[in-house]
């Protein structure tokens, strides 16, 4: 796979600024950014749930209150907490081959 | 042993931080997120780096583990108190290795550094100087460390735990949906594991569930609690989260964590391997 630099990939972390891919290639990738009136939201999580709610990863999010999954394909929920209380929630499919774009404004 | 002696939270740690005898440790995976601000008192461990032998896939050995925490001016007699990113989960891996190696007075605070953020605490990102220690470990306590051939035997006579994802543990996944899926490894789990994620121990905020509710979630699951147990996860870093959970909060005896996990079991030639989602 190319367009990945993955500094963690031995482990199961997550860099909050890793390199997002802007190709999919044989992932199911699942990609966005997070703000409040129209700033990035940059002290935060994404959540990621399965068809059945169950919780499967979580990222912090960038600097630019941005976040990437590769999840497998199917129907995902995206959860975002922050400070204050702050949580959103957006649905998401994933699919082989695509970036799927989620905007959250908060 | 009890919650209170492997527990604290954000107010224990901003009334006692500065306390003589009291260590601040952070420990991730992504270690610029300490540079970019961290608990102040904090000194930064990197699991990676400073916890693994640079060649061989194995812990740093015991003289490398005595000249890191010299370095980093922890001493014997110190409580550590260590808390991470991904809700903790590196911090319990380093819980775990700390106890390896015969540190005593080790605590995590509850919710890691989610929580704190979450609650808008304050990060800063001046580094503490802490003056060099001779700090002294024992040898490696192998009775919290499971190896391969231990899991093998372990397959329909102990608990065998498979903390990760529901599609990682069934083979649907070869790593957490965080990380591009490009391992070489076989996808599956070992016989006769239970799917238990590590996340169903934790609260959205990060912190650990009560008590009662681990021991419920454990028994529904159908983990006999008379038995011994072995966790693993992908590389021992979940399953070490819910390695205390067992050993430390529930008070189990005979908990081991397994950190060779799948990236080692899923790459053994010969062992056997289960698809699906399980019983």
């Amino acid at each position: 796979m190319t367009g990945v630099t993955q500094s963690a990939a031995g482990g199961c972390g997550a860099p909050a600024d890793a390199a997002r891919v802007t190709s999919a290639g044989n992932q199911a990738v699942v990609q966005g950014t997070v703000t409040k009136s129209g700033s990035p939201v940059s002290t935060g999580y994404a959540r990621l749930l399965n068809a059945g709610g169950e919780f499967v990863a979580e990222v912090p999010l960038g600097a630019d209150g941005g976040f990437q999954f590769f999840a497998a394909p199917g129907d995902w929920t995206l959860r975002v907490l922050a400070p204050g209380g702050i949580r959103a929630e957006h649905p998401v499919t994933a699919a082989i081959g695509e970036i799927s774009r989620v905007e959250v404004a908060v | 042993m009890s919650r209170s002696d492997v527990l604290v939270d954000a107010d224990w740690v901003e009334a006692h931080r500065d306390d003589p005898g009291i260590v601040l440790v952070e420990v991730d995976e992504d270690t610029s997120a300490y540079d970019k601000g961290h608990i102040r008192g904090a000194v930064k461990i990197d699991w990676k780096k400073d916890l693994q032998d640079p060649v061989r896939r194995d812990f740093v050995d015991r003289a490398g583990f005595e000249a890191l925490l010299s370095e980093r001016g922890i001493s014997n007699d110190d409580t550590v108190v260590l808390y991470g990113g991904n809700n903790n989960w590196f911090a319990a891996y380093a819980y775990w290795y700390f106890k390896l190696y015969g540190h005593h007075n080790v605590k995590l605070l509850d919710g890691g550094r989610k929580k704190w953020e979450l609650d808008s605490r304050e990060l800063v990102t001046d580094v503490p100087a802490r003056a060099a220690t001779h700090y002294k470990a024992q040898d490696q306590d192998t009775s919290i460390r499971a190896f391969r051939d231990e899991v093998v035997a372990a397959i329909g006579a102990k608990n065998l735990i498979d903390v990760r994802s529901p599609d990682e543990f069934a083979g649907r996944l070869l790593a957490p949906a965080h990380l591009p899926q490009e391992q070489a490894q076989r996808g599956g789990h070992v016989p006769t594991a239970r799917n238990i994620p590590w996340s169903k121990a934790a609260e959205e905020d990060g912190t650990f569930k009560s008590d009662d509710a681990l021991r419920t979630l454990y028994s529904d699951a159908g983990v006999d609690f008379s038995n011994d147990t072995i966790a693993y996860c992908r590389i021992g870093e979940r399953s070490a989260h819910t390695w205390f959970v067992f050993h430390e909060l529930l008070g189990q005896p005979n908990v081991k964590n397994y950190d060779g996990s799948w990236t080692e079991y899923g790459s053994l030639v010969g062992v056997p391997i289960e698809l699906g989602d399980g019983a």
